[in-house]
């Protein structure tokens, strides 16, 4: 036989629908929510990493100044490294034997021409002729007719043979002497004696580009620069998110994201260059994820940068300069980071010298791991769930929480039921089993339905969180088991063990006790004396010590409430609020990052800008996991640290002058985000080598505009092993302009960091409006629960109230009012608890992204969030007043169950 | 129609053996002894009524045969078996397999109907009676789909016995089953109890403080002041039906 218990359950879901359908949705929405980020968060992933296979992502480039010859492709393909030596002597060689060569013709000839005039002149002799234009007539007719005879017949001789071989053994002995002499020169140059150098056997692709003028709006004026690539490419392919390939040379598929960001779409016309070209697809390329026009930008520009494809005839019928691009795989792949900097290495190393052989330039390089292009979009998703997930757990820990009181509750409404039961023979089991059901149920009904939602409504949302953000290909969605454990399993642990313990601990009580309702734990001797109140208001006092375990977990319900609408109202202030500091932020107004200190002819790259100030700079990691307070909290992976090489009596940052070596400063920034102290010892790694540099932390730079070591530049050189006229840059308060723009890498300017907040703000303004109203109707749905449990509770008293004559205002009054009391004045006391935890769950969350910005709420978002919550519960109070008056007088006077 | 298939009553001697049981409440001054040493035995089968006023100790001394209390000192035995020998677990099982509870606030589960509520009884029991015959015996036919606030106090005293005796139990413990209920409806509940105890040999153990009901028990047992002032066998013991009060 059946329990027969088991029948309660659908009938209490029923009977008390309206709460059971309220913590459904808060459940729904909120595992949804997480699960939707997480299975989108899985699947764009998934897609994206599926993709780098499917769509022949490249392992990295390099451009030439002229297309290559097959030799050339054949011998970069193997990897080897040429023979330069060999090469420089054959050059020297060459051209010695060309000058050697020169110069005996010439010895030859001369000789040649004075024998034969000497012979002429001695039959001119013999036959008396004195007239010297006659003589000198007959040498030329002589030199004419008989040099090139004398000459072969002169080199026949073993006198000029042995002259000949003299000559070349000496000119090539001086070739190879030189280049002997220069050989270290050249090694060092080419890196030529490298011995971790291995071969790195790759194979290339023809991957040519045009930078073109692109006008999308058909206005004659330049909107964006797009670079294309040929539809026949056989590498770095683009995935279709609508429409498809060009077909014919007046067609073109531009980027989705440039498109959406510009306004274009599928059918509409643009132009390239001088071309009209029909825009028959938006695509995006594998190695295209975010729409860095170069890896030296700071911040990638959809709107400035597009990338496109045309046929090859499209192709051809551009004007521009064609970008003799090459795109290569390697045979067998590295793996980790480390590994893919040596492959990369040594191609290089390779490449340089394959193509100094073969007399061609390289242009420009970039290996796949490093492209910010393919690598900035996936490394900024992968770390984006940990915040939803926290507070998820959050969430539903607040639920696990009302449960366990709603079910308190119960059983002592249930009182001498249960004391029933148990005399009747029930077990504790049997009954702890009863009472854990409902909210086993109703997580699992909330953790299916929100999965549900997860895979299709909420994925979508999340998908196109990223949509607005990148470029990415199209998603397929993936089975997540990230989303089922934390969804799904921890939510139903959470209820399980905390619904346990409460119920295991209530059901402690002997059946005795049970049925004479004797469940308090302890037993008060005296009940507290009360001034001379008025009736009414000393049994309100009394109903607020009588419902004081209630109140508790009304407080605690607020705490969580504020800090929800701190959330909610918190993310968009903070990110608002850094975009205003941003300009602030920069401690130089310019920042001029060089590719090199020097310029093309060896000399150091200066300025006559007054105000610049050079510096060193250099980025390392610092070990995430590591951070102090943060241990298993969500923390992992590595960030980037920008370690600075300030001068000494900088003007634009201050370092004490007696700190030694190791000694630095750090920003703010980094302070607050790691919770590094003054004294502190960091460790800083390369990022690409197994080497770690150890730092004692010795002040703070109030600089919140990112994580960066300040040390002085003396320092940085002999700790980093530069040279001594070693610089990266300069900081300026005006713009430098007596530099060359292919000396500089990147200028970083107010508009960048604005920039960087502007695609933040564009990136995950959808998410927080999303966290936003969630919060607040689960904020409204949770003060809902807790009002509705003091007033279940206390179903009797007042039902008893009633029968004595107490009419529905006075009871609300004396029932009502102690609840608002409680919530008014723990409003605000709730709202700076709730804040302050709100801002070391900010600290979590934004360890898992790279960079800092601080929690910041305005006044006004302050105020709110108070506000909110007295409005949401003056709505409550309304519902609660309705309720009271709906509370029938039976309640007290038939029995209870 | 009787609810209980008539079968023959075996008297055994001392099946409930009560021991020099004492029990007291409180501690020092506030000390309150409401059992103070008391002996006697119920037979197989035996209606038995425990009488007193109020605070003459009889609601804790069937809590301890119940098995729900215990004793300070002394024991209650049940064929041979002694329950402070029992752990609460075994406890548990003794109350599952062979006690039946009637207590004067019904304490039905609301949102169950009549017959799911006898049901929560007979899931217990390893050989129930049939849950709609004791539904019929208890004239609760045409109520069995309704949940107890739709019942009288009457129906609902009904609904807890039959949870009770659809058990089939061995003894049927009932703590002033009529304390509550009207002349007539009372006069009904002890019908129904003594037609358990007659047809089926269940053993009864009754508190009431109604001195009326002493005429329909076989054996009853008067108490003041926790201990035994009275323990007599009622030889001309009368029907439910006639009892006057």
């Amino acid at each position: 036989m059946k329990n027969p218990l088991i029948k309660r359950i659908p009938r209490e879901l029923v009977a008390d629908w309206h709460k059971y359908i309220v913590i459904i949705i808060f459940m729904v929405v909120m595992i949804g929510v997480v699960s939707g980020m997480y299975v989108g968060h899985d699947s764009m992933l998934g897609s994206v990493y599926s993709g780098r296979k499917v769509l022949k992502l490249e392992d990295g480039s390099f451009e030439l100044s002229k297309r290559a010859s097959k030799e050339l492709i054949d011998d970069i393909s193997t990897g080897a490294k040429a023979d330069v030596r060999q090469y420089f002597i054959d050059k020297g060689m060459k051209e010695a034997d060309e000058e050697v060569e020169k110069a005996i013709n010439e010895n030859v000839a001369n000789e040649v021409k004075a024998l034969i005039e000497e012979n002429v002149r001695a039959q001119a002799v013999s036959y008396g002729i004195t007239d010297e234009k006659i003589i000198q007539r007959q040498i030329d007719t002589a030199v004419e007719n008989n040099f090139e005879e004398a000459v072969a017949e002169a080199k026949k001789s073993d006198e000029f043979k042995k002259a000949e071989e003299e000559a070349y053994d000496k000119a090539h002995e001086e070739v190879t002497k030189k280049v002997d002499e220069k050989w270290d020169e050249i090694s060092e140059e080419y890196n030529l004696d490298d011995k971790d150098f291995f071969e790195v056997p790759v194979k290339i692709y023809e991957h040519f580009y045009r930078d073109e003028n692109e006008d999308n709006d058909g206005d004659g004026e330049t909107d964006a620069t797009v670079r294309i690539y040929r539809s026949d490419s056989k590498i770095d392919k683009a995935s279709f998110n609508e429409g498809r390939a060009p077909k014919s040379s007046d067609e073109i598929a531009i980027d989705r994201m440039h498109a959406d960001n510009v306004g274009v779409k599928v059918g509409d016309m643009i132009t390239v260059g001088k071309e009209k070209f029909e825009v028959v697809g938006l695509l995006s390329y594998v190695n295209y994820l975010t729409l860095h026009e170069s890896n030296t930008d700071l911040m990638f520009d959809a709107f400035g940068f597009d990338v496109a494809m045309l046929t090859p005839e499209g192709f051809d019928k551009l004007n521009s300069r064609i970008h003799y691009n090459y795109a290569y795989m390697y045979e067998t792949k590295p793996e980790g980071k480390t590994e893919k900097a040596d492959y990369s290495d040594s191609f290089l190393k390779a490449l340089i010298t394959q193509v100094l052989v073969r007399d061609n330039e390289i242009k420009d390089y970039l290996p796949e791991y490093v492209r910010q292009a393919s690598n900035f979009a996936p490394s900024d998703i992968e770390g984006d769930t940990t915040g939803t997930c926290i507070l998820c757990y959050i969430l539903i820990g607040v639920i696990a929480f009302i449960f366990a009181i709603t079910i308190s509750n119960t059983i002592e409404k249930e009182a001498s039921v249960i004391g029933t039961l148990r005399a009747s023979g029930y077990s504790k089991g049997e009954l702890i089993i009863h009472y854990m059901s409902m909210p086993v149920i109703v997580t699992l009904i909330g953790a299916v339905v929100g999965n549900v939602l997860g895979y299709t409504a909420f994925r979508d949302l999340a998908v196109n969180l990223y949509y607005n953000s990148y470029s990415l290909p199209t998603c397929k969605t993936v089975w997540s088991n990230s989303a089922l454990v934390k969804t799904t399993l921890i939510p139903l642990l959470l209820m399980f063990c905390v619904n346990l313990i409460v119920i295991v601990k209530k059901l402690q009580l002997s059946p005795l006790r049970f049925l004479r309702h004797d469940l308090a734990k302890t037993k008060r001797t005296k009940a507290r004396r009360l001034p001379r109140w008025s009736f009414l208001r000393r049994f309100r006092i009394r109903i607020l010590f009588q419902n004081m375990p209630n109140y508790i977990v009304l407080i605690l319900g607020v705490i969580l409430i504020e800090l929800m609408l701190c959330f909610a109202f918190g993310l968009p202030d903070s990110l608002s609020h850094y975009a205003d500091k941003a300009p602030d932020m920069m401690f130089a107004k310019y920042q001029y990052m060089l590719m090199d200190n020097k310029d093309d002819d060896g000399n150091i790259i200066e300025t006559s800008q007054e105000s610049a100030e050079k510096f060193s700079s250099k980025s390392l990691m610092y070990p995430k996991n590591i951070s102090s307070g943060f241990k298993g909290m969500g923390s992992g992976g590595d960030e980037s640290v920008t370690v600075y090489g300030i001068a000494e009596d900088s003007d634009y940052v201050k370092l004490r002058s007696d700190i030694d070596k190791n000694g630095v400063y750090i920003s703010s920034a980094m302070k607050n985000k790691f919770g590094i102290v003054k004294g502190d010892t960091i460790k800083l790694n390369e990022e690409y080598e197994n080497k770690s540099y150890k730092f004692t932390v010795e002040g703070v730079i109030d600089y919140d505009g990112g994580i960066a070591v300040f040390m002085k530049n003396e320092d940085f050189i002999e700790v980093f092993d530069e040279k001594s006229d070693h610089f990266s840059g300069f900081f300026s308060r005006k713009e430098i302009k007596d530099i060359d723009d292919q000396y500089i890498a990147t200028v970083i300017t107010k508009d960048d960091i604005l920039k960087v907040t502007k695609q933040l703000t564009h990136s995950m303004g959808g998410m927080m409006n999303v966290f936003k109203y969630a919060l607040i109707v689960l904020a409204a749905a949770l003060i809902y629960l807790l009002a509705k449990i003091i007033i279940e509770r206390n179903e009797h008293s007042i039902s008893m109230a009633k029968i004595l004559g107490f009419m529905n205002g006075e009871i609300g009054s004396l029932y009502i009012l102690p609840t608002a009391m409680i919530v008014v004045l723990f409003s605000v006391v709730s709202f700076v608890v709730g804040y302050f935890l709100m801002v070391r769950i900010f600290q979590i969350f934004v360890l898992q992204m790279d960079g800092y910005f601080a929690f910041y709420m305005s006044v006004g978002s302050m105020v709110l969030s108070v506000v909110y919550l007295l409005i949401g519960y003056a709505v409550v109070s309304v519902i609660d007043f309705i309720r009271i008056k709906r509370i029938p007088m039976d309640v007290a006077l038939k029995n209870m169950e | 129609m009787y609810l209980f298939h008539k079968k023959e009553i075996n008297m055994i001697e001392n099946f409930l053996e009560i021991k020099e049981l004492k029990k007291s409440f409180g501690s020092g001054e506030a000390k309150q002894d409401v059992l103070r040493g008391m002996d006697f035995s119920v037979k197989k089968g035996e209606f038995c009524v425990l009488l007193g006023p109020s605070g003459s100790g009889k609601s804790t001394l069937l809590n301890i045969i119940g098995g729900i209390d215990t004793p300070d000192s002394g024991y209650v035995s049940i064929n041979g078996d002694k329950l402070e020998d029992m752990n609460e677990k075994q406890l548990t099982q003794y109350r599952r397999k062979h006690l039946g509870y009637v207590f004067q606030m019904y304490n039905l589960i609301p949102n169950l109907n009549v017959k799911e509520n006898i049901e929560v009884g007979a899931y217990l029991a390893d050989n129930p009676l049939d849950v709609e015959e004791v539904i019929t015996t208890l004239g609760l036919q045409d109520h069995k789909y309704k949940y107890p606030n739709q019942l009288s106090g009457g129906q609902q005293q009904r609904v807890s016995i039959g949870r009770a005796v659809v058990k089939n139990p061995d003894i049927l413990m009932c703590d002033e089953p009529t304390g509550a209920l009207d002349y007539k409806t009372s006069k009904e509940i002890l019908a129904l109890i003594e037609d358990c105890n007659k047809k089926f040999g269940s053993t009864i153990i009754m508190v009431t403080h109604n001195e009326a009901i002493k005429y329909m028990a076989d054996h009853v047992i008067k108490l003041r002041d926790g201990v035994v002032r009275h323990n007599d066998i009622n030889d001309s013991k009368i029907p439910a039906s006639e009892l006057e009060w």
